[in-house]
């Protein structure tokens, strides 16, 4: 009997999702597409940015015969198989792999962005509940204080943070990800790294914050005042357990909603936040690739990020029907 | 309808705040770019020279008045967002109500759509567009909304489903009401709070993006924006400009964003929680 | 809830302590090391095939590879080769290598290597020097080597001798494709230090000092290179010893004990023309331009003075064979005025100028916006526009992405346009290079002007001039004619500066005429030779 349901469930769950796949595995086709073809609509070539203005000044003949040796010859067909046997190209720049390079600056992005986003979440789903739970002028104040900071862009936020500890107080480095070269053993250099990390981190974290905490305190307010939580509560089992066990359970739901839908726009605060403290990570690259016309970069960049997202959605969307018992029951 | 709305709005606190933070920047801002007494472009100034009577910001490193220029700066970054969030908004009523009321095919297409693009990072086709071809203001700020409508048409489709069942459309589909008919007569009227609440969402995007590619250096840097005189201004950081030439604009940009965040949460929270956008 | 959050905030507070007690995070290095902070980071791995072809990417390519010869503030001194000679008689160049010279992994330097290189660079063109005129290269004994060259080229000692990283032909005999050859012996040079990392994400580079090297150890351990876009903050924080910096920074860190120092004005800022199209096709019509556009007023207004006139003859006025006597074209509206009313353009009600009812409108292309901002930007498009139009020529001012308007540069598709280049204390055959299409059409800064027959033809002869004084009197006779026809327009040289920390004991300069072909930077490698 039980297993005859769960096999069902995972039944009704594929059925139910292959016109989901369908359409993630669509999505993917037309970012590779896009991927493909918008890089090479844009004027100007690796060639032309790389020499044009270079220090080894370079005849016409000279200029042709390197245009000729990195003319982009690949065509779409190509372009996708070579993605689906895992060869990315090799970047023009560096001639090496592209794979490699995204893979080297990818851990700085994902750290940076990634603690700053679970912390976030983490904590602001936390306080939030807890804000809900226990009204008074405690949560008045934070209500406030996180609406107010909801609306500090990361560019004030960055800046002034720059300001304020790396330029007047001097207490944290300017720039960079990690003191180079320094050959620090393993606990000294996480250190560096989480020292040079703080003011980006913080610019971030308290960007994502506020969000959190009012989406989760919100929910939470409407769950504290529906019925089975009450009845739970006169079962007298322990308030921890109602308050989260049954309660922010569902309220986890729409701050993990909100993660997914907002986690393609808050590239672009990661972007200037990277800019401002000069901190390693894909944003830098993919400056770099465009200045230099990159192609295979430029493409893989942005191929490989809408990728993330789409992989951060899915994941999500399969996550949320197992959290969710209404949308589980559905279909 | 309309009315009621605001009834509802005006008791709440956020609401309330934000209205009255919008309009005080609306009228310093006019009246400041009334005030002003230079041409933003006027570079005729001394370099870098500190606040005085007659340059109140103090002369930045091109030799224009500072405070002209935030006043102008402000106006071009909110008219991106308005621009934008209205574009977006008017796509997403479109996709949004057709998807609805189509349904089949084409409401499908749509819908698959919406999702393609919404799983693709804007700022990636922003940047990408930004510095390769050069495009206006105005042709960025549709640029934008062309990738921002989907999370409107998503919110606007679900509700107008549901609305499409509720008991006074349908006597008006059952006494023979034109698709057209009940669209206009009902359906857009009665969406009206998250068009409000679509728009707000997008016009806090659209001037954050724009702050943040001005200041990533991706748009004409002679165009006045809050966010390239935060660029220009922080490659003096080791002068002393900060009061008087990176806070103001740091300060404005904060101001504009909190009030229509304000904005943003009283309409959330007025409204029913599952109109919620985000 | 209040006593978790207590605990959480004692737990944070803490944490900080720990963190802050660790400071400040120097290096756990004990060796001297010697760290050089760079605003873009990255240039490519330092070998002659995978650096970028820009200044910094030779610089850092040049810790490893020695030349023949180098540069410093007196001129050429012996780097591979202790002494060298010309023989005109047969157009030969002999150079003997320093005996005690040897690669990074100790096998001795010899002619073969010089040979091989030369052969090498033949397939695989390294596109900072110029070889097509080397007839061949013989290694006569072990340490002498005979360039003969097919015709005379002045430039030799410069754009060769200087210029070109010697290779070890144990190594590369066997590489077929030099652009992806991965190995660390890649970087086996017989310069003074051993490349140690790059990190391409970071930007950051490692050299070790080369204990063995020919003109003894370096001074320095370990050489750094770091990323940071606040040279002056790296530089008070001690995070780097030496960096560029902006002009206004130099009283404030040499208050605090940096040394600044200042380049010669070897990089110039010219206004592109094009003269393919009418009418900017007429030599007065440019001539107008320069009178219309106040050089010191641009310097004013956009540089706050951190700049130079610059000499309308292209050479630097720092140049040996700078010529005194070009022609100037001192501000002068009225004159300007003069000049196009010649060409028969008129005044409109609107004060514009006008011809057969079209009005003269022009496009000023200025480029700089870089992604995420590489370049400073300045303001002498808008300034530039300011004056030509209060003389009456309507601009339109349009930025564009650099390599976007030299796209447009390049297909001639532009009328003005802003651009600049260094190399101007270099060599002359830089006038080659940024006047005739044949020796720089693949550089969006050559003017390709080939008009002038005469002017081509002093400039051919230049290059193949050996006799100092005869390529001199050419060279000044090419700058007179550059300055009279104006193919564009030179603008001004905006004063470069680096400061370092002095404690280091190593004294870092700019070279004259830059290194190699000319490079502008102040990371010259025999600073840090005893």
């Amino acid at each position: 009997m039980k297993m005859e349901g769960k096999e069902l469930r995972i039944k009704t769950f594929l059925s139910h999702n292959t016109r989901r796949i369908m359409t993630y595995l669509i999505a993917a086709f037309l970012l590779i597409l896009l991927g493909y073809y918008l890089p090479r609509v844009l004027p100007g070539d690796y060639v032309t940015a790389m020499y044009s203005q270079s220090q080894a000044i370079i005849t016409e003949e000279e200029e042709a015969w390197l245009k000729a040796e990195y003319a982009d010859k690949e065509s779409f067909c190509e372009y996708i198989i070579a993605l689906v046997t895992l060869d990315w190209g090799y970047s023009l720049v560096f001639s090496e792999p592209v794979s490699d390079l995204i893979f080297s600056a990818l851990p700085w992005t994902l750290f940076l962005l990634g603690s700053a986003h679970l912390l976030a979440m983490i904590i602001g789903f936390i306080a939030g509940v807890e804000a809900a739970w226990r009204r008074g002028p405690l949560e008045k104040l934070s209500v406030g204080l996180m609406t107010f900071l909801e609306g500090a862009p990361e560019i004030a936020t960055g800046i002034l943070l720059l300001f304020i500890f790396a330029l007047v107080l001097g207490w944290f480095p300017a720039a960079g990800g990690e003191t180079a070269y320094a050959g620090y053993g393993m606990f000294r250099w996480g250190l560096d790294v989480l020292y040079h990390t703080i003011l980006p981190f913080i610019t971030l974290f308290f960007a994502y914050l506020p969000g959190n905490f009012l989406l989760a305190r919100g929910s939470m307010i409407v769950i504290l005042k529906s019925p089975f939580l009450k009845t739970a509560y006169a079962k007298g089992l322990p308030s921890l357990r109602v308050r989260y066990g049954h309660g922010a359970r569902n309220a986890l739901l729409p701050v993990v909603t909100r993660f997914g839908l907002r986690f393609s726009f808050m590239l672009t605060g990661a972007l200037v936040v990277e800019t401002i403290f000069s901190y390693p990570g894909l944003g830098t690259l993919l400056f770099k690739s465009i200045a230099l016309r990159d192609l295979p970069l430029i493409q893989a960049i942005v191929l490989f990020s809408s990728l993330l997202v789409l992989t951060v959605n899915i994941a999500l969307e399969i996550c949320y029907r197992f959290l969710d018992p209404r949308v589980r029951n559905e279909t | 309808m309309k009315h009621n709305i605001f009834n509802v709005l005006i008791i709440n606190r956020w609401f309330v705040f934000g209205i009255i933070l919008a309009v005080l920047l609306v009228i310093v801002f006019t009246a400041g770019a009334w005030f002003s007494r230079y041409d933003p472009y006027n570079a005729s100034f001394s370099p870098l020279s500190p606040p005085s009577a007659r340059h109140w910001l103090g002369v930045n490193d091109g030799g224009m008045d500072i405070f002209s220029e935030l006043m102008y700066a402000v106006r071009n970054t909110v008219l991106f967002g308005v621009l934008s969030a209205a574009a977006a908004l008017a796509l997403g009523i479109f996709a949004g109500l057709t998807a609805a009321w189509k349904g089949g095919l084409t409401g499908n297409i749509l819908m698959r759509l919406s999702e393609v693009i919404m799983s693709v990072p804007p700022v990636m086709i922003m940047i990408i567009v930004a510095s390769f071809m050069r495009p206006s203001a105005v042709t960025l700020a549709f640029t934008l909304s062309l990738v921002s409508w989907p999370t409107t048409a998503k919110a606007i489709r679900s509700q107008a489903l549901a609305l499409r069942e509720r008991m006074h459309v349908r006597a008006a589909r059952d006494m023979g009401g034109t698709s057209s008919y009940i669209i206009v007569r009902h359906l857009l009227p009665e969406l009206f709070p998250l068009y409000l609440i679509g728009f707000i969402a997008k016009l806090r995007m659209a001037v954050f993006m724009e702050a943040s590619l001005a200041f990533l250096g991706l748009f004409d840097p002679a165009r006045k924006s809050i966010g390239s005189m935060i660029r220009y201004a922080l490659q003096y950081y080791y002068l002393d400009v900060w009061l008087n030439w990176l806070i103001p604009p740091v300060v404005c940009f904060s101001l504009i964003i909190m009030s229509i965040t304000f904005l943003a949460i009283s309409l959330e929270e007025v409204f029913d929680p599952r109109l919620k956008e985000i | 809830m209040i006593k978790d959050t207590r605990k959480i905030l004692l737990f944070l507070i803490s944490f900080l302590f720990l963190l802050i007690s660790c400071l400040p995070f120097h290096s756990a290095w004990g060796g001297e090391e010697l760290r050089i902070a760079d605003s873009a980071g990255d240039w490519g791995y330092p070998n002659p095939f995978r650096h970028y072809p820009r200044g910094p990417g030779y610089v850092r390519m040049s810790f490893i590879f020695d030349t023949l010869i180098w540069k410093n503030n007196n001129g050429f001194i012996p780097a591979l080769a202790e002494s060298w000679n010309y023989n005109p008689s047969d157009m030969t160049f002999t150079f003997h290598l320093n005996s005690n010279a040897k690669w990074h992994d100790g096998k001795p330097v010899t002619g073969e290597d010089v040979a091989f290189t030369v052969e090498y660079f033949r397939t695989h063109p390294y596109r900072f020097i110029k070889i097509a005129d080397i007839e061949d290269v013989q290694p006569e004994d072990g340490n002498t080597v005979v360039f003969r060259l097919s015709t005379p080229y002045a430039p030799f000692l410069s754009i060769i001798g200087a210029s070109m990283p010697i290779l070890p032909k144990h190594i590369w005999e066997t590489v077929e494709k030099p652009e992806v050859y991965d190995d660390p012996k890649a970087f086996v040079g017989s310069g003074p230090y051993l490349f140690g990392d790059f990190d391409k994400t970071k930007g950051t580079y490692l050299y070790r000092a080369f204990v063995d090297y020919y003109l003894g150890c370096p001074k320095v351990d370990r050489l750094i290179y770091i990323r940071s876009a606040n040279p002056l903050l790296s530089l008070t924080s001690g995070e780097a010893d030496l960096a560029n910096i902006r002009p206004e920074m130099a009283k404030h860190l040499a208050k605090k004990g940096m040394t600044v120092i200042s380049d010669e004005h070897g990089w110039v800022k010219k206004l592109m023309v094009n003269h393919k199209k009418w009418p900017l096709s007429e030599t007065r019509f440019r001539k107008a331009l320069a009178y219309a556009i106040n050089q010191s007023e641009i310097i004013e207004k956009s540089h706050r003075g951190f700049a130079s006139p610059a000499s309308y003859g292209l050479l630097s006025v720092d140049h040996e064979m700078y010529n005194p006597a070009v022609p100037t074209y001192p501000y002068n509206p009225a004159k300007s005025i003069q000049l196009l009313e010649s060409l028969g353009f008129t005044k409109n009600q609107s004060g514009m100028f006008q011809k057969n009812g079209k009005e003269l409108k022009l496009e000023l292309l200025c480029s700089t916006i870089t992604a995420a901002g590489e370049n400073v930007a300045d303001r002498d498009g808008e300034v530039i526009k300011n004056q030509l139009q209060h003389i009456g020529i309507e601009i339109e001012l349009i930025h564009m992405e650099r390599t976007t308007a030299d796209v447009h540069i390049k297909k001639w598709d532009f009328d003005l346009a802003l651009s600049g280049h260094g190399g101007i204390t270099g060599d002359p055959v830089i006038m080659n290079q940024m006047i005739l299409s044949s020796y720089g059409g693949g550089s969006v800064n050559s003017s390709r002007y080939d008009e002038n027959r005469q002017l081509n033809e002093i400039l051919e002869k230049s290059v193949s001039e050996m006799d100092h004084k005869k390529r001199t009197e050419l060279v000044y006779e090419a700058q007179m004619i550059y300055a009279t026809e104006l193919p564009s327009i030179a603008l001004y040289y905006p004063h470069a500066f680096s400061a370092y920390n002095p404690e280091k004991s190593v004294h870092w300069f700019y070279t004259k005429g830059g290194m190699a072909t000319g490079i502008p930077i102040s990371q010259n490698k025999t600073a840090l030779i005893r």
